[in-house]
């Protein structure tokens, strides 16, 4: 497994584990609109801190395994796989980008909308990422 | 666009130029390992100047390594 492949399966981690739990929290017990809603920064605080912790961990890791790899710049095959992943991811991005800034206003607000943003932005991330270790798998 | 076949004979250039390894030719050429390893299995097109490249390193022309078959197997 190429450096770059694994670097996109730890994304891949990062993020279920990070925002998995913190959408699961979300969905199941909606925030209220009151400011400052000091429990809903700090689960957001908390999935982030959590993300950086395993892609830090992880890359410290890799980099110490295979420094040499670590090294290297993306080839021509990493690139392409990383345009076609960004370009479908786009598309996602954009969907989500449509809802929650067109036509979520018309029926939720405040953190719905906020959460509503912030789950557009994962799940490009998803597709991203999962676009790249599907690409890598299938070629490897 | 019907798509052709492309096949390759990096594997047996390799062999014939001392069993170079995938990472060593990857580095020649400036690719990975796993490029090379998909490139010689058909699950990559390299682009062509990657091609061009790898028949530099073998010193023979480019249709000696990559062949392409056109859809209909070039009937």
């Amino acid at each position: 497994m190429s450096y770059r492949e694994k670097v996109a399966w730890l994304s891949l981690l990062a993020i279920l584990v990070a925002f998995g739990p913190y959408f699961a929290v979300v969905a199941t017990a909606p925030p209220d609109d009151t400011l400052p809603n000091l429990r809903q920064l700090w689960l957001f605080a908390i999935a982030v801190a959590v993300q950086l912790a395993i892609l830090g961990a992880g890359h410290a890791l890799f980099r110490l395994r295979t420094p040499e790899e670590a090294r290297e710049p993306a080839d021509e095959r990493d690139l392409a796989i990383q345009r076609r992943s960004v370009s479908i991811a786009y598309g996602t991005l954009i969907a989500g980008v449509i809802m929650v800034a067109i036509i979520m206003p018309f029926y939720a607000g405040g953190w719905a909308i906020v959460n509503g943003a912030i789950f557009a932005i994962v799940l490009a991330e998803l597709v991203s990422y999962g676009v790249t270790v599907v690409a890598y798998r299938r070629q490897s | 666009m019907r798509a052709g076949t492309i096949s390759n004979r990096v594997r047996l250039l390799r062999f014939q130029h001392g069993e170079m390894t995938q990472a060593e030719l990857g580095k020649r050429i400036g690719v990975t390992r796993q490029t090379i390893a998909a490139i010689e299995a058909g699950k990559y097109s390299p682009s062509l100047e990657a091609a061009f490249r790898i028949a530099a390193v073998f010193q023979v022309p480019l249709e000696d390594v990559f062949q392409w078959t056109p859809p209909g197997g070039g009937e």
